[in-house]
């Protein structure tokens, strides 16, 4: 009877390892083996000639890597980057709950408003930045005709993203239009979750609103809040289109993010190489954000 | 069960090795009929499609035996699709594109010498020197199909309300300046500012270009002859100045790229501004009564300078792929860059000159009214030696305009990082 069982439960193995064969697959083929690939380039003299003649690269004595410490570009862009997660993320998250508990009440309309708000969301990011590009327009924008309204004339030219101390800031908007629908979404299912009765019993006990917050409510959406921000910092991290299509990394390279920076070495410069190494370095500085982050709401949740 | 499970278990191994079973097709080697890949961006740009289309039929027709197939993808992607399909084995025979990106598909391999593929005689129609600024260490590649100097295009219309003669546009960089202070005085009819000199400082490496013309116009330079960073000279930091000038006056729209120019003048929100002749294309699209108001002008003068330009081209950059689809490529070179199908595409759609001498007494460029007054620039161009890193330098130079206008900089400090960053950016 117990061989019998052990059969099976091999069975069952198989029978789930062949299940997964298509997804592993596309998993070592489209994600493990570029990376890997990414790295070792990073490592090379690797340029555009190497993929059109098949010539493998050079070893290079990680020139690619010293290259990036011969101007102030990768730190800037690494600044850049971080300067931008940290804002969008904390943006992001606190209109995102704002939003999210307005349409956990009993608002009038709100399942209306739960189905418009997501608009932004279903709309491809590079005709999001096309949009908040001409409402930026710094000639005939809607921001510039609003601005110069609601400042009595008094500010005519404003032009966020020509501004090299506010393009990110423009292109931060840009990313919290497009990204808060599903934040509030994610932690609107949370609310939903959170039991009534704990509540309740909060209520009786005499805690106030504010107090039910932090201590039932808070605790009850700390898995959605530790996913949801988890995806934000991801996303943010990894952002190309909005920096290419709005401004290009400029002005005075004031948006030149790590993505924007590997997207220019390794496809306008045709230095593969030297892309590959911006991007190696970038993805260990994901991980690690994501590592540490994903630790500090670990004890959060033991605390 | 045990049926269910082994059915389940073929379906989804044969949907897991299915991708190794379909791709690798071999192309059969093709005899007889030829085709030759053709990349161009044009085809998705507004006013351009129905001329490429009459192209290709009309090639088709006088050449039965070969038939052209389009490769398509926007102006700042082509490259990169060029590139892609060269990686996986499949090479395009010609990219359509600007004189700008020879360089870069030289140094990766794409590119050929002209000589390879084209007859004797039709290259020897060209002019020496236009030919020359497509040089790669003596040896030509790519074929102009026209050129043009950056040409001033100002508004004519602007210039009476402003009280200026529209007939006497500005030889000098301190007339320009006398101009744009009455022009900037000005507003269009829905009450908006008019801007009044346009410089392009986008970040785009055909804003680095343009912005190279300005240094020409006063006599520097950026790249010796030798390819090697020269901007220690007077010309190149009264050119930068002068950007910082028009940026504190508000002459100039800050950050603007040249498609943006065109629609600011197309609009009558600017008055004048530097583009590329065929840059009219772009102002036509978007206002067609643009025609009344536009002229031409040669480029400024400033500082020690004499106004000399960049040359700027459209031009096949030729890819061999063998005898067969080269002779192919070879007459359809031929057949593009003729007057009868020129004339009309550059009278109606493209102002630009020829770039060969067969062609220079066309009527469709002799009567250009647009292109009149900018005439006497076509033999004031100057050659900007070519090197790998043309892009990341033009981009740099983008950054400097940037840093010394909305970035505040002050210029010497500006000039000594751009000094600094591009000089490790073009020795990659």
């Amino acid at each position: 009877m117990k061989t019998r069982t052990l059969r099976r439960d091999q069975r069952d193995g198989l029978f789930a390892f062949i299940l997964d064969i298509p997804a592993l697959l596309l998993t070592i083929a489209f994600i493990l083996v570029p990376i890997v690939d990414s790295v070792i380039k990073s490592f090379q003299t690797y340029g555009v000639r190497n993929i059109i003649s098949g010539k493998p690269g050079v070893w290079n004595d990680f020139a690619n890597y010293l290259y990036l410490t011969k101007t102030d570009a990768f730190s800037m862009a690494t600044f850049h980057t971080f300067s931008f997660v940290l804002g969008v993320v904390l943006v992001q998250f606190v209109l995102s709950i704002t939003l999210a508990l307005i349409l956990n009440t009993n608002l009038k309309g709100a399942r209306f408003l739960r189905s418009v708000m997501m608009t932004p969301w279903v709309v491809p990011t590079v005709i999001s930045a096309l949009i908040w590009m001409w409402l930026f327009q710094p000639q005939y924008g809607l921001v510039k005709y609003l601005a110069s309204v609601f400042s009595f004339s008094t500010v005519t030219d404003f032009a966020i993203l020509n501004n090299p101390n506010t393009a990110l800031t423009g292109v931060g908007i840009a990313a919290l239009w497009k990204q808060i629908p599903l934040m509030s979404l994610l932690l609107l299912a949370g609310l939903q979750n959170v039991p009534q009765d704990i509540n309740e019993a909060a209520m009786i006990d005499g805690a106030g609103k504010v107090r039910r917050f932090l201590s039932v409510t808070l605790p009850y959406l700390s898995p959605v809040i530790k996913v949801s921000i988890s995806m934000s910092i991801i996303e943010n991290f990894k952002q190309f289109p909005l920096f290419w299509t709005m401004t290009g990394g400029g002005p005075n390279n004031a948006t030149t993010t790590l993505a924007v920076l590997s997207y220019r070495e390794a496809f306008v410069s045709m230095n593969l190489g030297t892309g590959s190494a911006i991007t190696t370095l970038w993805m260990l500085m994901m991980v690690l954000v994501v590592f540490f982050y994903n630790r500090l709401f670990r004890i959060q949740d033991m605390g | 069960m045990n049926i269910k499970r082994i059915a389940t278990s073929l379906l989804v191994l044969t949907l897991a090795f299915a991708p190794v079973f379909a791709a690798g097709q071999a192309e059969s080697a093709q005899e007889g009929p030829v085709t030759i890949k053709v990349a161009n961006y044009a085809l998705l740009e507004s006013g351009y499609e129905p001329f490429w289309k009459s192209v290709k039929s009309g090639f088709e027709e006088a050449n039965p035996d070969i038939t052209i197939e389009w490769v398509t993808a926007p102006y700042g992607e082509i490259v990169n699709q060029v590139v892609n399909m060269a990686g996986g084995g499949n090479k395009v025979d010609v990219i359509f594109g600007e004189i700008d990106w020879v360089p870069g598909l030289v140094d990766t391999g794409l590119a050929a010498p002209i000589e390879d593929i084209l007859p004797e005689a039709f290259i020897n129609d060209f002019y020496p020197d236009v030919l020359k600024s497509f040089e790669v260490d003596g040896t030509p590649y790519g074929i102009p199909l026209y050129v043009s100097p950056y040409v001033l295009y100002y508004n004519k219309d602007l210039f009476k309300q402003a009280g200026l003669d529209p007939n006497k546009p500005p030889k000098t960089y301190d007339e320009m300046l006398g101009y744009a202070e009455k022009l900037s005085k000005l507003k269009d009819k829905n009450g908006n500012k008019v801007y009044a000199f346009g410089q392009t400082t986008a970040s785009v490496p055909v804003s680095g270009a343009s912005l190279s013309a300005m240094i020409f116009n006063f006599g520097g330079e950026v790249l010796d002859a030798n390819g090697k960073l020269s901007v220690d000279n007077q010309g190149f930091r009264q050119a930068i100045e002068m950007v910082q000038l028009l940026d504190e006056k508000g002459y100039n729209p800050q950050n603007a790229k040249l498609k943006d120019l065109r629609n600011l003048f197309a609009l009558g929100q600017l008055a004048m501004y530097y583009d590329q002749s065929w840059g009219f294309n772009g102002i036509k699209s978007i206002n067609p009564d643009a025609v009344n108001f536009t002229a031409s002008a040669e480029p400024l003068v400033g500082g020690q300078g004499s106004g000399q330009s960049l040359l700027q081209a459209h031009c096949f950059i030729l890819i061999d792929n063998g005898d067969a689809r080269s002779a192919a490529l070879s007459k359809f070179v031929e057949y593009v860059i003729s007057e009868d199908v020129l004339s009309g595409y550059l009278r109606d759609l493209t102002p630009a000159y020829p770039a060969k001498k067969s062609m220079a007494s066309m009527e469709s460029v002799v009567n250009n009214g647009i292109l009149k007054g900018a005439s006497p620039a076509a033999g004031r161009v100057k050659v900007q030696t070519f090197i790998p890193r043309i892009s990341d330098l033009n981009l740099e130079l983008c950054a400097l305009a940037q840093a010394v206008s909305v970035g505040n900089e002050d210029v010497s400090a500006a000039i000594k990082k751009f000094k600094e960053t591009a000089a490790v950016k073009i020795s990659q």
